[in-house]
C-alpha cells in the first residue's frame, strides 16, 4: 500500500513532466509565430532554435539514463547513437537539396561532385524518402548497439570496462568518419540543408514545428521510459543492476536484459540526434568526439540519474549555463565543466532531483517524528535509489575472478 | 554407481586455478528427496562445488548431472536455474532497492524472457503464491519494505523464500545461518526442514550446532575431496576430520 | 672525346693521390674565368668539366654558387665572383677562397644561368672530385653520387679510388658505383655479369631500379640474370620491409608502453581509472618545454642536458599533481569506479584548460638535444635516434617500475593493498599514504613519459587526449594488474597497427585495431594476462 502510494507520488511528477513538455510544444510556436514581436510574450526565433536544440539533448540524456541510473551501464559512447541517427537525417536532407547545391548536380550531393564521384553509393540509395530515413534513424543506431551489445553482454564484460570500449567504439567511428572515402562528407560533414518534407528549415514556422516535435519526442521518450520502468522487466532491469548475477542464478539471462534496455535507448538517442540535426543545420564527425559523449554523462549526473526527471532537468540547466558561460566568459567554460563533473561525483552523487526527493523525505520523517501516529508509511525514497557503497566496503581491486561491479 | 534416482550426481570433478587445485576428484552423490549438510574448513572447495552445479564454473574433467540424466556442464546459469536448482549465497544476496514483494515477484517460477516480463501482470494465482512464500519465511509485514532496511538474518529468509518462489527441485543453500541469533538459527533450520518435504536440498554450513539440528547426512570435504561422509556423530568421530579442524 | 675525358680524369685522380693535388692556384683562376666569356650551356659545361679536370677541391666553392645561380660576373672587368644578393646592392666574395671582395651595384653585374641538366653536370663533377677527399663522409656521398647517376667515363676514376680506398663500406659502396657504371659501359658482357651480380647482393631500392631499367633494354644471357638479380633484391626488400614493419611497430609499442605504463599501475595495480592520466603525460612535456625555454635564455650550453634535467622535475610535478588528485578527489571514490572515471575526466578538463590559458592553445617546440636528432641505417633500415632512445627509455622505465613492484618493501605494500585493504591496514600499513603514494607513482611516470613523447609529438593542450584510449586499450589488453601483460600488449599492438597499416591506411588499420580489441575483450574480458581466481560470489 505504502508503495504504491510513493508510486503515486513519483508517477504525478513523470505525469506533470509529460504534460509540461506538450504544453511548451503548443505554446512555444504559437508565442512565437502568432504573437507580434513588439509584444512582451514573443518567443524570439533564436530562444526557440536553443530550446529546441537542449530538448534533443534531453532525450539524450534520458536515454542514457536508461542504462546507467536503471540498469548500471555508463555508456561513454551514447554520442555515437546520437550521431548517426542525426546522419540519417542528415542523408535525407542532403538528398532534398537536389539541384540546388553549389555544382548543381542533380544525382549527387555537392561533396561528392567535389570528390570526383560518379555515382551514389549504394548506402545512399533510399534516402530521398523521409520514411526511409527515419527508419534509418532508428533502425542503424539500433542495431549498432543491438551487435555490440549482444558482444559485450554475453561475454559479461561489466563496469568500466564496458564504459572504455563504448568509448573505443565512438572513437572509431569519429576517426572513420572523418575519412572522406566513407561517403559521409569526411571532415565538413553534411550542411547547407534547404527542406525538409518540402518546407525551408530555415523558416521559422518550420523551427518552430521541428521545437514542436522535439518536444513531443521528448515527452513520448519520458512515457516510454516511464512504462518500461514500472513494468516486472524494468524491476528486472534495476535488479540486474544492484546483483547481477543474483538474477542470473534465478533463471533470467541478464545479458538479454541489459541488450534490450541497450538497444532501447540507443534507438532514443538516434531520435534525438535526428531532431537535432535540422535545427542546427550540420551533422560532422565532431559529435562522435569522446568528449561529447561524456558530457552527456554529466548532464544525466548533475539532474539525478535513475529518475526520470533529473537527466531533463540535468541537460536543460548544464546547456543552458554553457551558453551563458561561453558567452560571457568563454575561456572559463572548461574550467567550469570540470568543476561541474568533479562537484557532482563528490557533493551530488544522486544529482538534484534525487537530493530534492532525500530532503523532502527526512522532512516527511522529521514530521512523522513529531505526530506519531499510526498509519505513518515508514520511508521510502522516491526516487530509484543508487546502490552506493562504502568506500572501506569493497577494496578496489579489479583482479576478482569476474565480480559484478558496483552498479554506480 | 547407478545416476537413475538421484538429484545430483558428481563423479571425478576436478578444477584447479593457476595450478591450484580448488577440486580434486570430487565425487558426491544425492538421491532424490534428500537433505545433506556439507562441511569442511576453509578452502575446502564448499563454494566451489556450489559453483560448479550451478554453472558458474566449468569443471576441467569429471560428470557433473542433475536429475540423473541432465548435464550440468553443457549448460549455463540461467538454463541451469530454470531447470530447478536455486542457490543460495553465503552473503545474503537480495535485490536491495526492491520491495520485499517485488523481490518475490522477480523470483517467481515462469517465463523469463524479456517481452513477456515487459507486459506482465501479476496474476491472481501469483499473488497468492507470494503470500504463502511470505508467510513461511515470515515477513508479511514487511511486505512493502525495501529489501535494503532488513536485518541480516531477515536477509537471508527473504533469499530463502526467493529460492522458493524459484520452486526448484534441488536448493543449495550455503551458510544460511552466518550472524543469526540462536533463536534465528532455530527458526532456519525448522525452515529448512520444512523445504526439505518437498524438495533435494544441499546445505554449506561450519555452525555444527545447527548441522546436528537438521540431524541429516553429513559430508565433510578437504582440500577439494571428500573425507568423510555419514552421520553427524560418525563424521564428527573420524580421526582424519579431527586432525583437518583441528591441524597438527 | 670520350677517351679523352676519361685520361684527364684518370691523370687529375692520380695527381690528387700523389698528394699533389693543389693545382696551381693562378691557372685555377685563369679558367675560373672563362665563365664570365663562355656564352650558352654548352660551353659553361665545358668550364665546368675543365675546373672538375682540375681535381683540386677548391673549385668545390664555385661550382656550388653556379650550381645555386649565385655565380655572377662583373661587367666593367668579367671578373667572376660568388654574389649574395641584399636590396639594390650585392655583396662580392672571392670564387676560390670565399673572402669578401666588395661591392657592387645589381646593374653592374649578371648572374650566369644554369639549367638542370647543367646543375645535373656540376653534381657528378662534384661527386668525382670527392671521391679523393680525405673525410670518408664526403667519399662515400660521392660513391653514393656516382651510383645514382651511373657514368662510363668514371670506372678509371673509380678504380684507381677503390684501389686506395681503406674504409671497408666506402670500398662497398665504390664497388657498387663502379658496378653500375659498368652497366651503361660497352665493356664485355662477362664483365656486366659480374656488376650484376655483385648489384644483386647490395639488393636495395636503387639497385631494383637501376637493374629493371638494365633488364628492361638488355638481351640474351645479360637480361636472364638481370632478371634473377631483380627477383632476388625483390625478395630481399620484402624481408627488409617486413623488418622495417616491425621496427616500426616496436616503436609505437615502446611510445604506447610510455604512455600506459603509468596507467599500468593506477589502473591496473590499484584499480582507479584515472581519465587524466593522458593530462599527467601533457604535463610532463611541458615541464621540458618550459626547462628547454629556460635552458635557451639562461645556460645554452647545457642544451644537450635538458632532457636530462626534466625528467625528475617532470617527475615531480605530474607526481605532484597526482598526488593531490588523489588525496583531494580519489580517495573519496574508491570502490566507486565509475565516479572516479568521471571526477578524474572533470580534473583532465580542468588541467587542459589551465595549460591552454597559461601557455596558449598552440603547439609548443620542443627541441631534440644533439644525441637525439638524426638517424643511421641498419642494412635497409632508416632508425632515428630518437625512436630508438624512446624505445630503450621505455624499456629502463618499464625495467625500474618492475623492480620496485617486485623486490622493494614500498611495492610489497602496495601490493598488498590492492590484494586485501583491510588485511594490509591491520597489518600496520597505512593504507593511505600507500594509496597516495602509488597514485602519485603512477602519475610522474606518466611524466616522464611525457619528457620523451615531447620529442616526437606536438606539445600541445591536447597531447593528453591521443593518448587516453591507447593506453587504455593497451592496458586491458595485455590484463589489468599484469606488468608483463602491459609490455606485450604495447609491443604487440604497435607491430599489429604497423602490419595493418600497409593495407588499410593508417586510419582504418586503427579502427581495425580499435574492433579487434573489442572483439578480443569480448573473448577474454580480463585480458592476455588475466588473474584466474576462484568465482567470487556477488
Amino acid at each position: 500500500m505504502t508503495g504504491r502510494f510513493f508510486a503515486a507520488g513519483a508517477d504525478r511528477r513523470i505525469a506533470i513532466t509529460i504534460a509540461i513538455l506538450l504544453a511548451v510544444a503548443i505554446v512555444v510556436p504559437i508565442l512565437n509565430i502568432a504573437v507580434p514581436p513588439a509584444s512582451a510574450f514573443h518567443v524570439p526565433a533564436y530562444i526557440v532554435a536553443l530550446v529546441g536544440k537542449y530538448l534533443c539533448y534531453a532525450l539524450l540524456a534520458l536515454a542514457l539514463d536508461l542504462v546507467w541510473g536503471y540498469c548500471g551501464i555508463l555508456s561513454l559512447g551514447h554520442g555515437a547513437f546520437f550521431a548517426l541517427g542525426g546522419y540519417a537525417m542528415g542523408m535525407y536532407l542532403m538528398r532534398q537539396i537536389g539541384e540546388r547545391g553549389v555544382y548543381g548536380n542533380p544525382l549527387l550531393p555537392d561533396f561528392m561532385v567535389f570528390l570526383n564521384w560518379k555515382e551514389l553509393p549504394w548506402f545512399w540509395h533510399g534516402f530521398d524518402h523521409f520514411w526511409f530515413a527515419a527508419l534509418m534513424v532508428m533502425l542503424v543506431p539500433g542495431l549498432l548497439a543491438f551487435i555490440f551489445g549482444w558482444f559485450a553482454f554475453r561475454s559479461r564484460v561489466t563496469g568500466v570496462y564496458l564504459s572504455i570500449i563504448t568509448q573505443a567504439m565512438t572513437y572509431a567511428l569519429l576517426l572513420a568518419f572523418f575519412r572522406n572515402d566513407m561517403g559521409f562528407g569526411g571532415n565538413n560533414g553534411l550542411t547547407d540543408f534547404k527542406d525538409i518534407l518540402g518546407f525551408n528549415v530555415q523558416a521559422n514556422t518550420t523551427r518552430s514545428a521541428l521545437f514542436a516535435a522535439s518536444a513531443i519526442a521528448l515527452a513520448l521518450g519520458v512515457f516510454i521510459t516511464w512504462r518500461i520502468i514500472g513494468s516486472k522487466y524494468g524491476k528486472l532491469l534495476m535488479a540486474v543492476r544492484d546483483a547481477e548475477s543474483r538474477t542470473r542464478f534465478l533463471g533470467w539471462r541478464a545479458e538479454n536484459v541489459k541488450l534490450f534496455a541497450f538497444t532501447v535507448s540507443a534507438v532514443m538517442a538516434g531520435v534525438a540526434g535526428a531532431l537535432y540535426v535540422p535545427q542546427v543545420g550540420i551533422i560532422n564527425p565532431g559529435e562522435f568526439d569522446p568528449a561529447n559523449s561524456i558530457e552527456v554523462v554529466v548532464w544525466t549526473a548533475v539532474g539525478g540519474r535513475g529518475t526520470l526527471v533529473g537527466p531533463i532537468i540535468g541537460a536543460l540547466l548544464v546547456n543552458g549555463g554553457k551558453s551563458w558561460f561561453t558567452g560571457a566568459f568563454p575561456e572559463f567554460w572548461l574550467f567550469a565543466l570540470g568543476g561541474l563533473f568533479v562537484a557532482v561525483t563528490l557533493f551530488l552523487p544522486k544529482g538534484i532531483v534525487g537530493m530534492w526527493d532525500q530532503w523532502q523525505n527526512s522532512r516527511r520523517e522529521r514530521r512523522a517524528a513529531a505526530t506519531p501516529e499510526q498509519g505513518i508509511p515508514p520511508i521510502v525514497e522516491v526516487a530509484m535509489p543508487v546502490k552506493q557503497k562504502p568506500a572501506a566496503k569493497s577494496s578496489p581491486t579489479p583482479l576478482d575472478g569476474g565480480e559484478p561491479q558496483p552498479a554506480e | 554407481m547407478s545416476k537413475s534416482n538421484t538429484i545430483l550426481y558428481l563423479d571425478g570433478v576436478s578444477v584447479s586455478f593457476d595450478g591450484f587445485r580448488a577440486i580434486n576428484n570430487l565425487s558426491l552423490v544425492l538421491d532424490k528427496g534428500e537433505m545433506r549438510a556439507i562441511i569442511g574448513p576453509n578452502g575446502a572447495g564448499k563454494t566451489t562445488m556450489m559453483d560448479i552445479v550451478t554453472g558458474k564454473t566449468r569443471p576441467d574433467s569429471g560428470e557433473v548431472f542433475f536429475d540423473g540424466e541432465i548435464d550440468l556442464t553443457r549448460h549455463d546459469e540461467a538454463e541451469i536455474a530454470m531447470m530447478g536448482i536455486g542457490r543460495k549465497f553465503q552473503k545474503p544476496t537480495v535485490f536491495e532497492s526492491h520491495s520485499i514483494e517485488d523481490n518475490l515477484v522477480l523470483s517467481l517460477k515462469g517465463p523469463r524472457s524479456i517481452f513477456p516480463a515487459l507486459f506482465h501482470r501479476r496474476s491472481f494465482e501469483e499473488t497468492r503464491r507470494i503470500d504463502e512464500i511470505l508467510a513461511t519465511t515470515r515477513l508479511e509485514a514487511k511486505r512493502h519494505d525495501l529489501a535494503a532496511n532488513l536485518s541480516h538474518g531477515q536477509k537471508q529468509w527473504l533469499e530463502i523464500g526467493m529460492l522458493l518462489a524459484q520452486d526448484p527441485k534441488l536448493l543449495l543453500v550455503d551458510e544460511p545461518v552466518a550472524g543469526m541469533t540462536d533463536a534465528e538459527t532455530e527458526e532456519t533450520a525448522r525452515l529448512l526442514k520444512e523445504i526439505a518435504k518437498t524438495r533435494s536440498v544441499v546445505v554449506v554450513e561450519h555452525d555444527m550446532h545447527f548441522v546436528r539440528e537438521l540431524g541429516v547426512k553429513v559430508t565433510c570435504l578437504h582440500e577439494g575431496s571428500v573425507l568423510s561422509e555419514g552421520s553427524l556423530d560418525f563424521v564428527s568421530a573420524d580421526e582424519r576430520v579431527v586432525e583437518v579442524y583441528l591441524g597438527r | 672525346m670520350k677517351i679523352l675525358r676519361a685520361l684527364g680524369l684518370t691523370f687529375l685522380l692520380t695527381l690528387m693521390f700523389a698528394a699533389a693535388s693543389s693545382a696551381d692556384e693562378a691557372a685555377l683562376r685563369q679558367t675560373v674565368t672563362k665563365f664570365a666569356t663562355a656564352k650558352g650551356f654548352p660551353a659553361i659545361e665545358a668550364v665546368v668539366r675543365e675546373l672538375g679536370a682540375t681535381g683540386d677541391p677548391a673549385v668545390e666553392k664555385v661550382l656550388n654558387a653556379l650550381s645555386e645561380g649565385n655565380l655572377y660576373v662583373r661587367k666593367s672587368d668579367d671578373g667572376v665572383f660568388i654574389g649574395k644578393e641584399g636590396g639594390a646592392t650585392a655583396s662580392l666574395l672571392d670564387p676560390l677562397s670565399g673572402e669578401p671582395a666588395g661591392e657592387a651595384l645589381k646593374a653592374e653585374i649578371t648572374k650566369i644561368r644554369v639549367n638542370n641538366s647543367l646543375r645535373g653536370t656540376i653534381r657528378d663533377v662534384l661527386g668525382t672530385l670527392t671521391l679523393g677527399s680525405d673525410d670518408p663522409k664526403v667519399r662515400l656521398a660521392a660513391a653514393t653520387t656516382m651510383f645514382k647517376s651511373p657514368d662510363a667515363d668514371a670506372i678509371p676514376a673509380l678504380d684507381a679510388a677503390i684501389a686506395k680506398e681503406t674504409e671497408a663500406s666506402v670500398k662497398a659502396r665504390m664497388q657498387d658505383a663502379r658496378a653500375s657504371a659498368v652497366l651503361v659501359s660497352d665493356l664485355p658482357e662477362a664483365e656486366k655479369l659480374a656488376a650484376i651480380e655483385l648489384l644483386g647482393k647490395r639488393g636495395d631500392r636503387d639497385t631494383l631500379s637501376l637493374l629493371t631499367g638494365f633488364q628492361a633494354n638488355a638481351q640474351g644471357a645479360l637480361k636472364n640474370a638481370a632478371g634473377a638479380a631483380v627477383e632476388h633484391i625483390n625478395s630481399t626488400l620484402a624481408l627488409w620491409q617486413t623488418g622495417q614493419n616491425v621496427w616500426y611497430g616496436i616503436s609505437l609499442g615502446s611510445v604506447l608502453l610510455l604512455a600506459a605504463i603509468g596507467l599500468a599501475i593506477t589502473f591496473g595495480v590499484m584499480g582507479v581509472i584515472n581519465m587524466a592520466h593522458g593530462e599527467m603525460v601533457m604535463l610532463g612535456a611541458y615541464t621540458t618545454f618550459v626547462v628547454q625555454e629556460v635552458i635557451r635564455t639562461h645556460a645554452p650550453a647545457l642544451f644537450d642536458w635538458s632532457l636530462a634535467i626534466a625528467l625528475p622535475l617532470a617527475f615531480l610535478v605530474a607526481g605532484g599533481v597526482g598526488l593531490a588528485i588523489e588525496r583531494g578527489i580519489i580517495r573519496f571514490l574508491y570502490g566507486r569506479p565509475l565516479e572516479t572515471l568521471l571526477a578524474t575526466w572533470g580534473v583532465s578538463l580542468i588541467l587542459q584548460q589551465a595549460v591552454r590559458t597559461i601557455f596558449g592553445p598552440t603547439n609548443r617546440e620542443v627541441g631534440n638535444p644533439s644525441w637525439m636528432s638524426g638517424a643511421f641505417d641498419l642494412g635497409q633500415l632508416a632508425i632515428t635516434w630518437n625512436r630508438l632512445w624512446i624505445l630503450v627509455f621505455a624499456l629502463c622505465v618499464f625495467a625500474v617500475l618492475l623492480y620496485v613492484m617486485k623486490r622493494t618493501s614500498w611495492g610489497l605494500q602496495m601490493r598488498a593493498v590492492t590484494a586485501n585493504r583491510r588485511m594490509a591496514a591491520s597489518m600496520g600499513i597505512r593504507t593511505p599514504w600507500v594509496d597516495a603514494l602509488t597514485f602519485a607513482l603512477g602519475s610522474g611516470i606518466a611524466g616522464i613519459a611525457g619528457v620523451a613523447l615531447s620529442q616526437i609529438d606536438n606539445v600541445s593542450p591536447n597531447l593528453g587526449q591521443g593518448y587516453i584510449i591507447d593506453s587504455f586499450m593497451v592496458v586491458v589488453f595485455g590484463g589489468v594488474g599484469n606488468l608483463w601483460g602491459t609490455l606485450v600488449g604495447a609491443m604487440s599492438l604497435g607491430i599489429l597497427n604497423k602490419f595493418l597499416e600497409p593495407y588499410a591506411g593508417a586510419v582504418l588499420g586503427k579502427i581495425l585495431v580499435l574492433v579487434l580489441i573489442i572483439l578480443f575483450i569480448q573473448k577474454r574480458p580480463r585480458g592476455l594476462f588475466a588473474l584466474k581466481g576462484r568465482a567470487v560470489e556477488a
